[in-house]
């Protein structure tokens, strides 16, 4: 911790380079634009009321497809930590079909919700609520045998034993699923825009890449990756504090 | 053996490292395998009880299918029969262009996997031994997640085309990261006393890395290798599904495309075979090599 200045500094060197690296590309290459270019389009982009529609649209499916990410993955990882049959039953399948690519579901989801808002909510929704999920169920079905034992020699009711033992030991990776299903979800949503939808940042870069304006298409990607980026650290330093 | 457990503290939770970004490498794939590392001892007699409810529950799941469409309670243009996809699957089975696809996808995967393993493995070893490197690229691999890599994908296709490279490159990239993770924190494990030992013992640097470093960080390398192929089917599949010119993701595109419902379900059914396998057979490698130790 004494070498954090340090550390912070010595991290923008990777980006700088990443940086330098781009701007070289834009030279020689010539369908790549350039960091200034690309600059300029997302502050013409900001300053238009059609782009802010977009953005908006996307925040909002995002939004949505977390909270119903850690709704639904708050509740199916608590009964898979806490009631065994319910996980020896289920919790291989799940396990199983976390590795499956679910954007091959997203058809179905498009038979299913249609073209609005939706599909690509359900889409994120799905990919969100599997670390919350997974993660809860581990945290809780991992405790040390010991701590169980503490708990019942204490005669601790149902209720203490939760909020004393389970919780605290499932705190942490449940906080660490939070933060990969945010992520997650805004993938969801931006990858079903690019394949169907009206509104939507997904669908900014789809086009922008279709009709060849290549700058504008840097412009939203830089947008994206800087907001889930931040989104995704704010998660992590609550993550880090909870943990010390 | 034993070489790779002393390291491992005893009563910690599911995570393997509490502070660093070595829990990044804690998303859901690697905790089926704490899941298991749990039950084995405890449960050594009846192992297979998972195994039979597991089947239980795709046979009632497949059951309900089969009831769904028997009533027409879903109109099959939302959810077909599953005898009539089982009959498009078949007859899909028998065509060439299906083990194009098939091969194609494969070739992807295999790429990808083969050059992210060896990216991140030496850049996982690389942030071990200059803790300078490790320190600064350490907020980018925690950041992972959070990148959502397949935006590059139109970016990439300007630049290389439209063929299997974008997918490569980018799935590579993706399967890179949680290996350069693993190996690097698997490393950072190990204990000082086993380096000394070998330091007192004269080892050459290929003895230590083959008889020491390795064994010892084996555990947190497979679960690095385990995220990296899942990642790389993960982006490859979703890559070919945005825009290809072939490939199984391609293929249940296209079907939806030409609002062929039979054909669609019958390639989802066969990329959720295809990852069941993948990640089953990457489950029970992962048992014979750790277990053996």
């Amino acid at each position: 911790m004494t070498s954090r200045h340090a550390t912070s500094l010595g991290s923008l060197a990777p980006l700088a380079l990443a940086v330098a690296g781009w701007w070289l590309a834009s030279w020689r290459i010539f369908v790549v634009p350039s960091p200034p270019s690309t600059l300029a389009a997302l502050a013409r982009d900001l300053g238009d009321a059609q782009y802010i529609q977009h953005l908006i649209a996307t925040a909002q499916g995002a939004a949505a497809a977390f909270a119903i990410s850690v709704f639904v993955g708050v509740l199916l990882g608590l009964l898979l930590g806490l009631v065994e049959p319910v996980r020896d039953a289920l919790q291989p399948l799940l396990v199983a079909l976390n590795g499956v690519p679910k954007i091959v579901f997203y058809p179905i989801l498009l038979l299913l919700f249609g073209m609005a808002l939706g599909s690509k909510v359900a889409m994120g929704a799905i990919f969100g609520t599997f670390p919350v999920m997974l993660n809860l169920s581990a945290g809780l079905s991992d405790l040390p045998a010991i701590y169980k034992r503490l708990g019942r020699s204490l005669q601790a009711s149902p209720w203490q034993m939760f909020r004393h033992i389970y919780m605290p030991a499932a705190l942490r990776p449940l906080l660490t699923g939070l933060r990969l299903a945010f992520s997650l979800s805004v993938v969801g949503v931006v990858l079903s825009e690019m394949l169907a939808t009206r509104l939507g940042l997904g669908r900014v870069i789809e086009s922008a890449y279709s009709l060849g304006r290549y700058a504008e298409m840097s412009a939203t990607i830089v947008l994206l990756l800087a907001a889930s980026l931040a989104g995704s650290l704010a998660l992590w330093y609550v993550e880090r504090r909870a943990a010390s | 053996m034993r070489r790779g457990r002393p390291s491992k503290p005893p009563a910690r939770g599911p995570l393997p490292d509490p502070n660093g970004p070595g829990a990044e490498s804690q998303d859901s794939a690697s905790s089926s395998r704490q899941v298991t590392r749990e039950r084995r001892p405890r449960l050594a007699g009846s192992e297979a009880a998972p195994i039979v409810w597991t089947a239980v529950v795709v046979v009632g799941l497949t059951g309900l299918w089969y009831a769904l469409s028997a009533a027409h309670a879903v109109r099959p243009t939302i959810l077909p029969a599953p005898g009539d996809v089982g009959a498009t699957l078949a007859t899909e089975l028998g065509k060439p262009s299906f083990w194009a696809d098939l091969t194609r996808t494969l070739e992807e995967l295999v790429l990808a996997f083969a050059g992210g393993v060896c990216l991140g493995t030496l850049a996982g070893w690389a942030f071990w031994r200059r803790p300078v490197l490790g320190r600064a690229f350490e907020p980018y691999l925690a950041a992972f997640y959070a990148v959502p890599l397949v935006v590059f994908y139109p970016i990439s296709i300007v630049v290389i085309g439209i063929n299997q490279w974008p997918i490569v490159l980018l799935a590579g990239i993706m399967a890179a990261i949680p290996m350069a993770l693993n190996t690097w924190r698997g490393l950072e494990r190990v204990r000082p006393v086993y380096l000394l030992l070998g330091a007192s013992l004269q080892a050459t640097r290929r003895q230590l890395a083959a008889r020491l470093l390795l064994p010892a960080a084996a555990p947190l390398i497979f679960a690095g290798l385990k995220l990296g192929a899942v990642y790389a089917l993960i982006g490859a599949i979703a890559m070919e599904f945005l825009t290809a010119s072939a490939g199984l993701g391609y293929q249940i595109r296209y079907q939806y495309e030409y609002f062929d419902e039979r054909r669609m379900y019958a390639y989802i059914l066969v990329v959720l075979l295809f990852s069941v396998l993948l990640t089953g057979s990457l489950e029970l490698t992962e048992r014979r090599v750790i277990g053996r130790g």
